[in-house]
């Protein structure tokens, strides 16, 4: 024990203390908040300019509505999510720079297709009484591309329409507002009889652990593949043999790597609470009423840690076999498989939590660390169930430990070619 | 007092392999042993079986005295053939984590590292990291590596190769201080001429199979003064002679094996004939020579 402790030891601080941790730790929340950002700013910078557009109508009321209606920021009821790119509609000042003609006729849109052309205006907006009729205005402008703009002079138009209808009938201005005030649905999850977080809310946190999840499997697995490869390359690894076992030493290996990945989800959860709850107090947007079940996360620290086990024995197995990073790539698929296959299983296990599906495949220990995840994140399942979830997880993590040991024994001699299955029949009876 | 190796007829196969075939040879405490063999003859079987790395079929390993058990690994310096470092560790931490995980408590891995880097001429890398030294200065630190926690037993597979001469001098001093301090050395080669000048006894394996074990001055002696070794300027015609029956020529000179009962005088007056003799010495036979006739024998 006194060894696996000094291998623990030596993988931990020499991987925390190399460059490649350090930029990879950095970069990562960079990387996160820029895919959230950039694309966040660049919509703001083009909804930046102000577009002139001018409205031609013969009935200049009309025009004069949807004119307020464009410049007026858009309504937004109290509880509507803002997203990254809605919320700055409603602080920005207004985008459109709003003229109003009364003039008509096919020689007046000539002129006007004529100052599009030259620049002089963005675009022109045809609202005669006889379209209005209709129901159907047409829009010309330079570039019709932008979806948004498009949705946005509909909706000027249809509700100035509305609000005058409306006004006609005898209601007034704020019995009009109030009536067209949009209406919020969200789904509350029932946990134990209390209200728990909405169900878009879970989905969301569900879904960034799930991938939490994965990373740390995929990549901290495959790091524990590829430290054992480096042994062998280096060839140091005979000189740690004479007096560590083949178990003790993969299991320091797989301790180490895993306790350096947990340094570094901690770090990144650190940093993004960090950044998103001054956000999160000032906004009210969606996350704000995430309240995550303590049982949540809970299972998230136990199936991140159980997971991690599962999978870097089964990557230690096929690291023990293969000699080079080319062979490592050509082998591990065996422990890639089950778990895309359990991300692709999470959606019909996420929509129907308690299906016999959902409760066999969540004990298969492999697809277990994802897939009874989402199912306490969802639902909490009977507690007899995690019991013995986590109870296959551990025997199957201790099974591969000493079959991957024994692989490892015998692979060191086995310099060449990589076994075949009926060779690794073999290596196990000589490993002994 | 008991032998510090005893190998009880220790047994492996691989398949249809055979590795190590009902092995047994005893290596006495404070002696430097030789364990010879052409390349795939079994030694480093041998070797990694004594150590616990490979399980034997069949057969016992006794060291110290009792049956081999883990903890005995303390008492045991280990430098295989195959040996490599962490590239990315400073050579100071290197030496510290290795001598831990022989039982030493980091402060005395740490004195004792300093002290060994001092003595073979290291003091100015220790802070540096692997990858930075070259290939002569890591193999000595692996040799420091093998032997800080002062064992009882080393075991040097080829611990000479890819060394200059005078860091194998260097190296080869501190195996006779070793042994001086009465420790006991196992000694892995196929440099006969190395083996000649620091080991007592050895044992040649073939295949699997111990061929010759023994102290190696009676080995020695008991083939006899029947090898010449001459030194001449012309051509001689050997395999015209019926006194020889086998010839190795080093290029400086040329050692010639005598048939049972041929007389070296005979040989002596044949060679004058065809050739300037400068050099005519009888003599006990090389261990390379030894070698080469057993081995080619069971090949």
């Amino acid at each position: 024990m006194h060894n696996t402790w000094l291998i623990v030891r030596r993988e931990y601080l020499e991987r925390i203390r190399s460059k490649a941790f350090i930029i990879m730790t950095l970069l990562m929340p960079v990387f996160m908040a820029s895919t959230i950002l950039i694309p966040a700013m660049l919509s703001g910078i083009k909804s930046g300019g102000t577009r002139r557009i001018v409205l031609v109508a013969n009935n200049p009321e009309v025009a004069e509505a949807v004119k307020q209606q464009l410049i007026a920021p858009p309504q937004v009821s109290d509880r509507t999510p803002q997203k990254a790119g809605g919320s700055k509609s409603a602080e920005q000042a207004p985008r459109y720079a709003v003229s109003i003609d009364t003039n008509a006729t096919d020689a007046e849109r000539t002129a006007l297709r004529q100052q599009i052309t030259d620049g002089k205006i963005d675009g022109f907006l045809w609202l005669t009484d006889n379209d209005l009729a209709n129901r159907k205005v047409i829009y010309n402008a330079k570039d019709v591309t932008d979806f948004g703009e498009s949705i946005e002079l509909r909706n000027a138009v249809q509700t100035a329409l509305t609000k005058r209808q409306l006004a006609q009938k005898g209601m007034s201005g704020a019995e009009v507002e109030d009536l067209l005030k949009p209406i919020d649905l969200d789904s509350i999850r029932i946990e134990k009889g209390k209200e728990g977080a909405s169900g878009i809310s879970v989905f969301l946190v569900s879904f960034t652990m799930v991938m939490l999840l994965y990373v740390n499997m995929l990549v901290y697995g495959f790091a524990v593949m590829r430290s054992i490869i480096e042994e062998k390359s280096s060839r140091i690894l005979e000189v740690l043999l004479s007096s560590v076992t083949s178990k003790h030493l993969l299991a320091g290996k797989i301790i180490g790597v895993g306790a350096v990945g947990l340094t570094q989800t901690v770090i990144w959860l650190l940093v993004a609470l960090a950044f998103s709850v001054p956000g999160l107090m000032a906004s009210r947007s969606i996350m704000s009423n995430v309240q995550i079940p303590m049982s949540g996360i809970i299972a998230f620290a136990v199936f991140f840690i159980l997971g991690y086990f599962l999978y870097a024995t089964m990557y230690a197995a096929l690291g023990s076999m293969v000699n080079s990073d080319q062979e490592a790539q050509q082998v591990q698929w065996p422990a890639m498989l089950p778990i895309i296959f359990s991300i692709v299983l999470s959606t019909p296990v996420l929509q129907h939590p308690n299906s016999s599906l959902a409760f066999w495949t969540s004990m298969v220990p492999f697809f277990a660390p994802i897939l009874m995840f989402v199912r306490v994140m969802v639902e909490t399942p009977p507690m007899w169930q995690i019991a013995l979830c986590i109870a296959l997880m551990l025997l199957t993590t201790w099974g591969l430990l000493g079959l991957s040991s024994r692989i490892h024994r015998v692979g060191i001699l086995m310099y060449g070619k990589r076994p075949t299955l009926p060779e690794l029949r073999k290596w196990l009876r000589y490993a002994g | 007092m008991p032998d510090t190796v005893e190998l009880r007829g220790i047994h492996k196969t691989y398949d249809q392999f055979v590795a190590v075939d009902h092995l047994s040879f005893n290596i006495r405490e404070g002696s430097v042993y030789g364990l010879l063999g052409p390349n795939g003859a079994g030694k480093t079987s041998t070797i990694r079986m004594m150590i616990g790395i490979n399980i034997p079929d069949e057969g016992e390993v006794w060291l110290f005295g009792e049956k081999f058990h883990r903890e005995q690994l303390q008492r045991i310096g280990y430098l295989p053939e195959e040996r490599g470092l962490y590239k990315r560790m400073k050579v100071i931490e290197h030496l510290i984590f290795l001598g831990r995980l022989h039982g030493m408590s980091a402060t005395e891995a740490q004195k004792r590292s300093l002290e060994w880097c001092e003595r073979l001429q290291l003091s100015e890398w220790t802070q540096k990291k692997v990858e930075e030294l070259s290939k002569g200065m890591q193999q000595k630190i692996q040799f420091i590596a093998a032997l800080l926690h002062d064992p009882d037993l080393m075991i040097l597979d080829e611990p000479f190769s890819g060394l200059d001469p005078a860091n194998a001098v260097m190296l080869k001093d501190v195996m006779l201080d070793l042994k001086k301090a009465g420790k006991t050395i196992l000694f892995s080669t196929h440099r006969m001429d190395q083996v000649e000048r620091l080991c007592e006894s050895i044992c040649l394996i073939d295949h699997g199979r111990s061929v010759l074990e023994g102290d190696l001055k009676k080995i020695k002696a008991s083939y006899g003064k029947n090898t010449v070794q001459m030194q001449y300027e012309g051509d001689l015609p050997f395999d015209r002679c019926e006194l020889i029956q086998s010839v190795n020529n080093y290029g400086n000179y040329v050692e010639v094996r005598l048939k049972p009962g041929a007389d070296s005088q005979e040989l002596l007056r044949m060679a004058s004939q065809h050739a300037r003799i400068s050099r005519f010495e009888l003599v006990e036979p090389s261990l390379e020579e030894i070698f080469i006739d057993m081995v080619g024998q069971n090949a």
